[in-house]
């Protein structure tokens, strides 16, 4: 079995009740995802991407053409328990509270009860829900319900996650925290195909895309290879001075191209964050007990999401090898002493190790050689979101070291064992 | 199994906590006692009883018959309408597990309401006695013909076509045969009045009913019976004088080693009453004799209506009885899970209720309906009995099988009328609804068509 997912002229036709009409949904789609790759499937409203995972559930018919899954199809019970499904919107029942609604869906894995309890509880503290598990699903906010029916995907610990619009109705510290999520499951060995048409999503965790209009496949491919302007270079620098610009100018007039020069933009994502946190910690001088489990719960992810994996996967990756990634090195930590596995992820995923200089982001000046998009480094800015959550979680960093710290050896144990 | 049963407890889950349980729950609780003060019948301890039992039961059956269509319906239909069923059916259940867990829980939820409600009527009817402090007499009457079930020595058919044949064919000859109407109607006229006539006595005339292989007895029989006359007394009361023995006493007067009971009554017209005989009247060899014999002082002929008498014995408890009672509406209950079910297969809610509702009520008054085609003309009989008739045969007939119809007179509902009942209403039709739903269900596209 080469692939997790393959298509065969996968064709979803949909006609009106004489039969006419066609409206051609999914055109001979052939899709393939790869074992172990973060798949993105893109296009706009009504293109064919939840259609297209819909036929691969089983949960419509293929007009012509098949879906294979796993080496199987949909509606099999064997593939159906390596699988992880998060649908277009959380539909959950609203009348169950947070922990019976794992519960249901670890019962219906056949989950021996002492397990579905521990996953229970890894998964709600993975989603930061604990607080409220006890109350029902329809009292819920829709990002509640999203990281419920997000918790409801992983509970089987499944090999291939599809996720349907995942950052629908998250704030952009859930978002970030789902994205870090897929990252981290990709590094677990685990298959994601993910459907979006919120590019940014996308763009920062996938591995290839294919991009789907009118039903058909565009444009499909590696991301960096689709992205990457290969006649451009950037240069990221520390505020230095006017008379060395000029210098790095001359230099590059000498090799006949032009160049910019500009302060970069900070993400509106990061700029967010930031923001909440600082009010964070402002509500905790004053009172804010609530607010502050709640938040502190799931800015946490890194503890938390370590916890759930480590127990979700029987035979988890080998941890040592992070730290040790070339890429970590060349990361300067913003704040904190230990190497931050999601920085070094990030930075790997954006693929331009070179271009993540350790500086502080705030006092940089950006050089771009020829006119620029205003394509920021990624690198960077996720450089700044890790500081900005190193900061938030700064309050309760002892404790959520030594956590981490326990899970790393016990994530040796369970590898050496 | 472990799918179906997480299906199931969600299921009931849903049930009362989106509160369509909830409602009739709260209904029957408030209903139920009230009922067993407010019902009093005729007056008697006997009347309130019956009264009570056969309102309290019909009430909790037609209520959990309501709930068990919305219910059954309601938690498919709104998995598939609220896309629930995205989430639940990719993970590894099929989908003939999904409805099987959706028709447990439904059942389950069934049998816990059921259980409930029919533990409360049956503690209401067992201390109403006490309750209301009931005489003595009124004691021995409701246990007699309440607190008990009995079960009937079957009447013998008369055997009359040789008299129907005799006498058609003296009209025919006498050419007195009416000409607008078919043979077939005139010889039921025939048969019907020379039945009649067989049930009539003279003044001073006996008729005498035998029965064989009648079992011992440990408890007295009861004869229950209605005076028709043809010219009503002044106080409206006859005399009757009745025996019960040895067939061989009875018919030719021979020794009889057991006693023979042998009384005279008064009793008012058109009225049920009962009389009580001593069990020790049943021969050894089991032929046994009922005889009445129209006294002279009466001055009138005494005509028994078709069902004007029945011989009964206690052959059971009201308990046993009331326990059969209640698996006869879970039976019901079963079967409308199951049209639910397969109803919300492939309707949407509203259309699926109205169709469940339809059925549900055809199969409330079948005995009815199927009757009332009897008396349509020939020609629109026949299309009728090729069409709604065949439909209506299929479905269960409730008012046939109505527990009340047994719990009031305290007949008996033997464990094989159960069974009967349950293979053909559950066992067969029930399953049919269902292995339908299952492959409607097994084949149908789950999600909405979206684009």
């Amino acid at each position: 079995m080469e692939y997790a997912v393959e298509t065969f002229s996968l064709t979803k036709i949909f006609s009106d009740w004489w039969g006419r009409a066609k409206v051609y949904a999914v055109d001979d789609l052939n899709l393939q995802v790869r074992y172990n790759e973060v798949f993105g499937l893109l296009g706009p409203n009504g293109s064919g991407k939840t259609t297209t995972l819909k036929m691969l559930l089983g949960l419509l018919h293929p007009t012509k053409g098949r879906a294979l899954i796993l080496g199987g199809d949909g509606t099999d019970s064997k593939v159906n328990s390596r699988i992880g499904f998060l649908p277009e919107e959380s539909y959950l029942y609203r009348y169950l509270n947070a922990r019976e609604t794992l519960d249901f869906y670890g019962r219906l894995f056949g989950l021996p009860p002492k397990v579905r309890k521990m996953r229970i509880e890894a998964l709600l503290d993975m989603v930061g829900l604990k607080a409220v598990a006890n109350r029902p699903i329809g009292t819920f906010s829709k990002g509640m319900a999203r990281r419920i029916g997000l918790a409801q995907a992983l509970i089987n610990d499944p090999d291939l996650l599809i996720l349907d619009e995942p950052t629908t109705g998250l704030d952009p510290i859930g978002t970030r925290q789902i994205k870090d999520l897929i990252l981290k499951l990709a590094e677990r060995g685990k298959t994601v195909l993910l459907c979006s048409h919120l590019l940014a999503d996308v763009e920062d965790v996938c591995d290839r895309i294919a991009i789907l209009y009118g039903g058909k496949i565009q444009n499909q491919g590696q991301v960096r290879d689709l992205l990457q302007q290969t006649n451009k270079r950037q240069i990221t620098t520390d505020a230095i001075s006017d008379t060395a610009i000029e210098k790095i100018k001359q230099l590059i007039q000498d090799e006949d191209a032009d160049c910019v020069v500009t302060s970069p933009m900070e993400k509106l994502e990061t700029f967010f964050i930031k923001t909440v946190a600082a009010a964070q910690q402002q509500l905790q001088t004053i009172s804010g007990a609530v607010s502050t489990t709640k938040i502190g719960g799931f800015l946490a992810p890194e503890a938390a999401t370590e916890n759930i994996l480590d127990k979700l996967v029987s035979t988890p990756v080998s941890q040592e090898s992070l730290p040790e990634s070339p890429t970590t090195e060349k990361v300067v930590p913003v704040e904190s002493p230990t190497p931050e596995p999601d920085e070094e992820l990030l930075s790997k995923l954006t693929g331009s190790a070179e271009l993540s200089q350790p500086e502080p982001v705030f006092r940089d000046e950006k050089v771009t050689t020829q006119p620029a998009e205003s394509e920021a480094p990624q690198a960077e800015q996720e450089q700044i979101d890790k500081s900005i959550l190193e900061k938030l979680t700064g309050r309760s960093r002892p404790q959520g070291q030594d956590e981490e710290q326990t899970d790393k050896s016990q994530a040796g144990d369970t590898g050496d064992g | 199994m472990g799918s179906i049963w997480a299906v199931a407890i969600n299921t009931i889950k849903q049930a009362l906590r989106m509160k369509v349980a909830a409602v009739f729950l709260i209904l029957l609780l408030v209903l139920l006692p009230v009922m067993g003060f407010s019902a009093t019948g005729d007056g008697t301890l006997k009347g309130r009883l019956q009264t009570f039992v056969s309102y309290g039961l019909s009430l909790t059956s037609i209520l959990l018959c309501l709930l068990t269509i919305i219910i059954s319906i309601y938690s498919v239909t709104s998995d598939i309408e609220q896309r629930q069923i995205y989430t639940v059916i990719t993970k590894p259940i099929r989908r003939f597990q999904f409805l099987l867990g959706k028709l447990l829980g439904v059942v389950l939820l069934d049998v816990i309401l059921l259980s409930l409600f029919s533990a409360i009527i049956y503690t209401i009817t067992i201390y109403t006695p006490q309750f209301f402090n009931a005489t003595e007499i009124e004691r021995i009457q409701a246990n007699n013909e309440f607190f008990t079930a009995r079960a009937a020595l079957a009447i013998p058919a008369v055997d009359v076509s040789q008299e129907v044949k005799e006498r058609y064919e003296q009209l025919e000859r006498s050419r007195e045969l009416p000409e607008d109407i078919s043979y077939k109607e005139i010889i039921a006229e025939l048969t019907a009045q020379q039945q009649l006539a067989k049930r009539a006595a003279d003044i001073g005339q006996v008729l005498v009913w035998e029965f064989n292989n009648v079992e011992p007895l440990d408890q007295s029989m009861f004869i229950k019976f209605k005076y028709d006359v043809a010219v009503n007394p002044p106080d409206m009361q006859v005399y009757g004088r009745w025996f019960v023995g040895d067939y061989q006493y009875i018919k030719y007067g021979t020794q009889s080693k057991t006693p023979v009971y042998d009384r005279i009554h008064k009793h008012s017209v058109r009225d049920f009453h009962e009389i009580e005989i001593p069990a020790e009247v049943v021969p050894e060899h089991g032929h046994l004799a009922v005889a009445f014999q129209n006294v002279p002082l009466n001055n009138t002929v005494i005509i028994f209506p078709p069902d004007g008498i029945e011989v009964l014995y206690k052959s059971d408890t009201f308990t046993g009885n009331f326990v059969r009672a209640v698996l006869l509406i879970l039976a019901r209950l079963i079967f409308l899970a199951c049209l639910g079910i397969l109803a919300s297969t492939f309707l949407s809610f509203p259309v699926a209720i109205l169709l469940c509702l339809f059925l549900f009520s055809t199969a409330s008054f079948s005995g009815f309906v199927i009757e009332s085609f009897g008396y349509l003309s020939v020609n629109i009989g026949k299309i009728y009995s090729y069409t709604i008739k065949w439909i209506i045969q299929l479905l269960p007939q409730f008012d046939k099988f109505n527990p009340t119809k047994f719990l009031v007179p305290a007949r008996l509902l033997s464990w094989s009328l159960l069974a009967r009942c349950v293979a053909v209403m559950v066992c067969i039709k029930a399953f049919l609804l269902l292995v339908v739903a299952l492959i409607i269900f097994s084949y149908r596209e789950i999600a909405k068509i979206t684009v």
